[in-house]
């Protein structure tokens, strides 16, 4: 409604603010000749691959370096350091590397995401109460049991957090890297708008970009949340 | 013997300066015994306890179990712990089955699980989380989770000190009723005198820092006992009484030098209240 009224007032032209009816028809048409549909698909590819990989890096990661004070002073500074860095600073190296590449754009995702995730799982393990161990190690738990069935658990409220972290920097990781990188792609379609001075494709985009991060939100880690919120009793 | 414990020393390091907490400590645990520890906080009776559970180290002397020196943690010998430590992320039959997993299959740790939560009265809340259980229902399921492995030695950390005093009846109750159908050792830890005279065969009075043991206790008590009977009561008192000098003594050094118990004395003369509340 806003946004109608802000375009009827007409302060700026059309063909940089479209109506919500022009972005309506795009996001149609989009659908209609298949290239949002083909975009989300590759991009939804490419973030799933990306994701799952930095998911595993991460996590072990995490586990190491809680678990061996040399790693936490040597790499978990530089862990720290990395985070500061936008992970799309890494597509020049990525393509130096791999070249015009999916690994180049998977390099970026996981530069994005696996980062966030370790550093979760760290801080995961680091808190968790000391006492879970010791009951664990009366009732005669060790070695990998000890990590599979009590920190991994103990510390997952923590990780959850890190995941959602990473995803959300993965996607938008993926998106920088394919506005800049000519792919297919739903990054690559909102620069083909730009492109062609088309503004209500550009919006289209981004609302699917933003549809498309919700729906896994929703799917996936609101409801990993609300299972571990209710586990662990912290509803009301 | 069970249990020989011979010569135990433990010291702590902190900040560059050693801690004496245990020195010396021996004494022998027969198998089916109730043994209590008391003494003042700090004197160490936790500590000698992790190191029966061998989740410590002691400095010097060795404990042993059935002529075997334990060296770390096992399931023959299981911990209870006052924060009770039940695992969040699982709910309560699967807590209790936790140490069972990859000892048998799914089918007949259920039914150990089941029979055991049955034995402490929670089979009904077996699906319920930890979060929704209170403080006496917690204890049960630990008391249930420690069980399950079927332990010769149960060692208990003031495992009923954050729970009132009517829900700890009843669990001192139970925890005989247990006692003497399984069998299985007991080592109690409490600050409580009068919780160790209603439990424990014997007791053993810590010193403050650094902890031997100052006096052992036989209770010669028929069973069930009465925590309010006369003969605990007696017992308790004697109990105290060697308690008090080492409270005073760690007092002393924690608080003031100059700090004295006093004797009774804010207690009012009877006269005063003569006739009064009727």
């Amino acid at each position: 409604m806003i946004w109608e009224a802000v375009y009827k007032l007409g302060i700026w032209p059309p063909y940089l603010f479209p109506s919500p009816g022009e972005v309506a028809k795009a996001l149609l048409w989009g659908f209609q000749d298949h290239s949002f549909l083909i975009g989300m698909g590759v991009s939804i590819q490419r973030i799933l691959i990306g994701y799952f990989i930095s998911l595993v890096f991460g996590i072990v990661l995490g586990i190491l370096i809680g678990r061996f004070k040399i790693l936490d002073e040597t790499v978990g500074s530089l862990i720290t350091g990395l985070q500061v860095l936008p992970s799309i600073c890494w597509l020049p190296l990525a393509i130096l590397w791999f070249g015009l590449s999916e690994q180049a754009i998977q390099f970026v995702i996981i530069m994005g995401a696996f980062l966030s995730i370790a550093i979760a799982t760290d801080s995961g393990i680091r808190n968790i109460p000391p006492i879970y161990l010791r009951a664990a190690k009366t009732m005669g738990i060790k070695g990998i049991d000890l990590y599979a069935r009590v920190i991994f658990p103990a510390a997952l409220p923590s990780i959850a957090t890190g995941m959602k972290l990473g995803w959300s920097f993965a996607w938008r990781s993926l998106m920088a890297g394919e506005l800049i990188f000519v792919s297919v792609g739903l990054g690559h379609l909102l620069q083909t708008g730009r492109e062609l001075n088309d503004m209500a494709q550009v919006m289209a985009v981004m609302i699917t970009i933003v549809t498309v991060g919700l729906i896994f939100d929703r799917l996936i880690f609101a409801r990993l949340e609300k299972r571990l919120r209710r586990q662990w009793g912290m509803t009301k | 013997m069970l249990l020989s414990i011979e010569g135990v020393t433990k010291e702590f390091i902190a900040q560059h300066d050693k801690v004496l907490v245990l020195d010396k400590i021996s004494l022998q645990i027969k198998p089916g015994e109730f043994v209590c520890f008391v003494g003042p906080s700090g004197c160490g009776k936790t500590t000698l306890l992790n190191l029966i559970a061998g989740l410590e180290q002691s400095t010097d002397g060795l404990i042993r179990q059935n002529g075997e020196k334990i060296t770390s943690p096992g399931s023959d010998r299981v911990v209870i712990f006052q924060e009770t430590a039940l695992f969040p992320w699982l709910n309560v039959i699967q807590n209790v089955e936790f140490g069972l997993v990859h000892r048998m299959e799914a089918q007949k740790r259920h039914e150990i699980a089941r029979a055991l939560l049955n034995l402490v009265h929670l089979s009904r809340f077996e699906k319920a989380y930890v979060h929704q259980l209170s403080g006496g229902m917690k204890s049960r399921v630990a008391i249930a989770r420690a069980l399950a492995l079927n332990p010769s030695v149960l060692l208990m950390d003031e495992p009923f000190a954050a729970l009132d005093a009517q829900t700890r009846d009843i669990l001192h109750e139970e925890i005989e009723e247990i006692w003497s159908k399984t069998k299985q050792t007991i080592i109690f830890v409490t600050h409580n005198v009068r919780e160790a005279v209603r439990l424990g065969d014997r007791v053993f009075v810590f010193t403050a820092r650094p902890g031997r043991i100052k006096k052992e206790f036989l209770i010669e008590l028929a069973r069930p006992r009465d925590i309010n009977s006369e003969g605990v009561v007696i017992y308790a008192k004697q109990i105290q009484q060697e308690l008090r000098e080492e409270i005073e003594k760690f007092l002393k050094e924690e608080v003031d030098r100059e700090w004295t118990l006093k004797k009774a004395d804010f207690l009012r003369p009877a006269g005063i209240d003569l006739g009064s509340g009727i």
